[in-house]
């Protein structure tokens, strides 16, 4: 019998691809059920106060119409279930703009949209909390122990002593995750078990909170969740719409399908926060940091804090005798932010590597040596020893593939028609960790064709799931990927971690292999004969003539990974071109060099990372949600308003591995992408600028009137 | 979206007679406005009458009258047909070249011309029906007067209303002196100068145009030029594409030797209306062209803008806009 070759790290084709360009991929409103009933929801049209009244007669007489559900005829839920953002309907009490109110369901999505706008409701208004500017300066220390103030020496002197620093303030603004696929849910009940088909990146975690909010037992709920279009946090913790669609349907006792409108979508699944992040650094003459300070304010709801960790990066990037990190944050009417890609890291990244960037013109440095110069031994945060870290090497290996040479150090010097073009660099950084996870591997055989199923309750982003555990099982098997089906997205299968914090490659891939192993193993116990080389499961299924096997595991990480600090790194460079009359800019080229340990698909794993590089250019350039500091409503609520850059705004993205074997972080040595792909891109886009114009842009993003 | 009948027309006089008769009905040519907004519960006609399969799509040249070798564009003609007509790349590539900076590919291929020149603002103030809003609500108020107003009106604005009218098109037809061909319930044929087809807000900023209910734009009339060697739209925004304008500039310019014969100048972004310059086509006629005589109209004109809150730019932009517009135009199109 001969070899299969390996198809780990090769660039094999998205095994979902087909189905997906076809159609044939089920997203959440496309799963087939029977006479299904259609809600959505009403919202509040006032930030702060309660209602009075809700005067529903005329919807209630609208055509095809089914039920009208408020919190005066909902069923009691408990608010502390793990649904995110509250808007319950379990009191008349109104917290932000935009909050669930109630529930139409009818015949169809149209007469239950055309119903809602029937409905008229009176409130007791309050002045609502929403603008930040008035509000940043009663910001109050966190709850969250975790975002507590971290010292180390003293700054101030440091600062007070220090020729060379670098004090400014960087302001990111409110972010939308926008994903193609609105959030959608069919809720199916039968009897008192509830299957709700509904994008999940945590498909575990969307079952017990949904469960513990409608007062179930976690085995009552099904979450399906097969393909998920598109989530960056937005569909990691789960919020209202999920039970209320449960609500509906067992109100009407029909399967209902609920999906919010693009324009809700604003104000009911979380957000990225409003930071502003203030950055002093200080350095002796030769480039040597003596100081560093990140000091975060931001914005949580009125009952319920989240804060992106904004000062991460700052934590691990630089070695500094002196730190300091802090957060303070202001309740406000506004819904309750979330997880967005590279979750604090993104957006402290700007303001930490856009004020590196300021220190190294100052100090008359190159940007990429200054960076050097700093590069820590060990984790300065907790003095762990890296796992592998590749910093070094992506910054000189890009510096040398995206021509850094070319770069002038004085801005304006690169005039190119009407254009000034300028470069900039920038470095990012995101953990790396593997999370409990399970996995169930059964083959069949039919004479000498082996076949595995491979099952978990893992998710696929449109990431690459499904490929990449295909890949990592055929290899573990000994079977060619055709022969390897991957089953995933449904919390009926062994329990996963999620697909978050770039923890889903790493934990479902060395599950699935840690799965393959043991199988292989036991089929070698069983055969009772011993081997001067293992055979591959496959090879032992068809020599011991078994058509039937199967195992499970639950998979952790190392014991010893915890002795290690480990993350991702990579170097991001940016070249623009800005309009000298009309400030418009273009990424003319964008490359990140990542070092994040093996690489199981090189396609889908490029993919990742210039779709993180886009919406860090999305972040540098276009995407604001601006709220009417009146009324505490989102006026950028369509794809119109809320811009992503197009095809025409950057030019050629490249993404380039660097060969990295990290034994320490995990069996596979897998480190993790989805996250780093995104957070140093609006630092280096901003380097970029301020290298073309001369103009230093520390509020994003950076639209043509800031450079003017 | 509100219940409504909808009838397709098989002519442009039932089409005409259909709407006369209803006050609350609306014609639906490629939608991709109207739909929007009915969705959105902003726009609440009871009735559509589907004029998008009448024959008035065709582009030809005009053989007689007002405008005789000009050309005439039909008003259902699409706006990718438009843009890409051998007739209006080769005399009006002005014309072209704003079609094609605005929305997207899939919008233009629905859009049509008539349908272009009736687009609503897009102030978010007038999408949300939550907010207030003159225009859609008359006595509700301005929201955005007082509100987020970055992509508002800095010439001709009232107490009223602050939006920006959106087309790029229309800004392109305004800087050619084209004229809207309607038919009205009569039967009577009207022709009116595209100056006066669009209105400023004033009290009644409900009315976006001077079309009255039951008129249907036929065609749109361009007068024979010589701008077609000397012209350039330059769109500003916040992104390449599908983005609406901060502010854009139409220019054309008919030269001798360097002296300016003609200049045509109008604005998008900065108005209720596009906002022709005339302040800076009258500097520039009979002047060199030279950067100089451009910066001079540039800023003739904006000097009377009058910003909002967060719209100051726009004053600074628009000047540099209609220079290099104005370069561009001298150019033939090039940087």
């Amino acid at each position: 019998m001969k070899d299969i070759p390996k198809v780990t790290g090769t660039p094999i084709n998205r095994i979902d691809g087909i189905a997906k360009v076809t159609g044939k991929a089920p997203y959440s409103m496309d799963h087939p059920v029977k006479n299904p009933a259609y809600a959505i929801l009403i919202k509040s049209t006032i930030a702060s106060g309660k209602i009075q009244e809700i005067d529903a007669t005329a919807a209630e007489k609208a055509p095809g119409v089914i039920a009208i559900i408020t919190h005066q005829n909902a069923p009691k839920l408990n608010v502390k279930g793990g649904l995110r953002g509250g808007a319950l309907l379990q009191s008349p009490e109104i917290e932000f703009f935009g909050q669930h109110i109630g529930i139409v369901v009818a015949e169809t999505f149209e007469q239950a949209r055309y119903a809602s706008r029937l409905i008229t409701v009176t409130y007791d208004k309050k002045e609502p909390k929403v603008d930040f500017d008035n509000l940043a300066d009663q910001a109050r220390l966190p709850k969250d122990k975790e975002k507590a103030d971290a010292r180390r020496g003293d700054v101030q002197k440091a600062l007070s002593q220090a020729t060379y620093k670098v004090e400014e303030v960087y302001e990111t603004p409110i972010e939308h995750h926008h994903p193609m696929e609105p959030h959608a849910t069919i809720a199916e009940w039968n009897g008192d078990h509830v299957t709700l088909y509904n994008s999940a990146q945590i498909v575990n975690g969307a079952q017990t909170a949904t469960a513990a909010t409608l007062n179930l037992k976690p085995e009552q709920v099904r979450i399906v969740s097969p393909y998920i279009g598109g989530g960056f946090g937005s569909k990691g913790g789960q919020w209202a719409n999920l039970a209320l669609a449960a609500v509906a349907a067992k109100y009407v006792n029909r399967p209902v399908k609920l999906a919010l409108t693009r324009q809700q979508m604003v104000n009911s699944v979380g957000l990225r926060q409003h930071n502003r992040q203030k950055i002093s650094l200080a350095a002796t003459a030769d480039g040597k940091l003596t100081a560093l300070v990140h000091e975060t304010t931001t914005h949580c709801a009125i009952n319920d804090e989240f804060i992106e960790p904004c000062g991460d990066c700052s934590k691990v990037m630089y070695d500094t005798p002196n730190s300091l990190i802090t957060y303070r944050v202001v309740p406000m009417n506004l819904i309750l932010p979330t997880y967005t890609r590279g979750p604090g890291k993104s957006t402290g990244s700007f303001a930490l590597e856009s004020a590196m960037d300021e220190l190294a013109y100052k100090l008359k440095m190159d940007p990429i040596a200054f960076r050097i110069k700093n590069e820590p031994d060990r984790d300065p945060s907790n003095g762990k020893p890296w796992s592998s870290r590749a910093m070094v090497q992506c910054l000189q290996e890009g510096a040398k593939a995206f021509g850094w040479e070319n770069r002038k150090f004085e801005p304006r010097q690169n005039q190119q028609g009407n254009y000034w073009v300028g470069y900039g660099v920038a470095a990012g950084t995101y953990p790396a960790h593997q999370r409990p996870t399970s996995a169930l591997v059964k083959l069949k055989r039919t004479g000498d064709h082996v076949a595995a199923t491979v099952e978990l309750a893992a998710a696929d982003l449109g990431t690459g799931t499904y490929t990449i555990l295909t890949q990592t099982a055929a290899d573990a098997l000994g079977l060619p990927i055709q022969n390897v089906n991957v089953i995933i997205g449904d919390s009926d299968l062994p329990p996963a971690a999620g697909a978050v914090g770039s923890v889903g490659a790493a934990s479902y891939a060395n599950a699935v292999n840690d799965a393959c192993v043991k199988l292989t193993q036991e089929l070698v116990t069983k055969s009772g004969k011993q081997f001067f080389v293992r055979p591959t499961a496959a090879q032992l299924m068809r020599s011991e003539k078994i058509t039937d096997f199967q195992t499970r595991v639950d998979s952790k990480p190392p014991e010893r990974a915890e002795d290690y600090s480990s993350h991702s790194f990579n170097a991001n460079f940016a070249e623009v071109a800005v309009n000298k009359s009309t400030g418009m800019i273009r990424v003319n080229r964008f490359l990140a060099v990542t070092g994040a340990g093996t690489i199981l698909n090189p396609k889908t794993a490029r993919s990742q990372i210039i779709g993180g590089n886009v919406w860090g250019i999305g972040m540098a350039l276009t995407e604001e949600s601006v709220v009417d500091p009146r009324w505490g409503n989102f006026v950028t609520r369509s794809l119109a308003d809320y811009h992503v850059p197009t095809n025409l705004d950057i030019g050629q993205l490249d993404a380039i591995f660097i060969n990295e074997k990290d034994e320490h972080v995990n069996t596979l040595g897998v480190k993790g992408i989805g996250e780093v792909g995104i957070v140093a891109v609006a630092a280096a886009v901003a380097n970029a600028v301020f290298n073309a114009t001369g103009k230093r842009v520390r509020e994003l993003p950076i639209t043509p009137d800031k450079v003017l | 979206m509100r219940a409504f009948t909808y009838t397709r027309a098989k002519d442009a006089t039932s089409a005409i007679k259909l709407l006369a008769e209803n006050p609350n009905a609306k014609f639906l040519a490629g939608g991709t406005n109207l739909l929007d907004l009915m969705k959105e519960d902003v726009e609440r006609p009871n009735a559509l009458i589907d004029i998008s399969e009448l024959d008035l799509s065709e582009i030809k040249p005009i053989i007689n009258g007002a405008n005789q070798g000009g050309i005439s564009l039909g008003g259902l003609g699409k706006n990718t047909d438009s843009a890409n007509h051998l007739l209006v790349r080769q005399h009006y590539p002005l014309l072209s070249q704003a079609i094609l900076a605005g929305a997207s590919g899939q919008i233009r291929n629905m859009a049509t011309n008539g349908g272009n020149l009736l687009q609503r603002t897009r102030c978010p103030y007038f999408y949300e029906v939550a907010m207030p809003c003159n225009k859609r609500e008359p006595g509700t108020g301005c929201g955005a007067r007082e509100g987020i107003n970055r992509m508002h009106a800095i010439f001709g604005w009232s107490e009223h209303c602050v939006a920006v009218y959106p087309s790029d098109m229309a800004v392109a037809l305004t800087a050619l002196d084209a004229t809207v061909i309607v038919r009205s319930a009569n039967g009577q044929q009207r022709s009116i100068p595209i100056a006066d087809f669009y209105r400023l807000p004033g009290n009644e900023p409900e009315k976006d145009t001077n079309l009255m209910h039951g008129e249907l734009i036929t065609a749109i009339e361009l007068p024979k030029n010589r701008f077609a060697e000397q012209s350039y739209y330059l769109k500003v925004r916040d992104r390449a594409s599908y983005a609406f304008a901060l502010v854009s500039v139409a220019a054309a310019l008919e030269i001798e030797g360097n002296t300016i014969k003609q200049a045509r100048i109008a604005m998008g972004g900065v108005a209720h209306k596009p906002w022709r310059a005339l302040k800076a086509e009258q500097i520039l006629v009979g002047k060199e062209a030279t950067e100089a005589t451009f910066k001079r109209a540039a800023n003739a004109e904006m000097a009377d803008a009058k910003p909002l809150t967060h719209n100051a730019f726009k004053v600074e932009l628009g000047n540099r806009s209609i220079v290099l517009a104005l370069q561009m135009a001298v150019n033939g199109g090039k940087a």
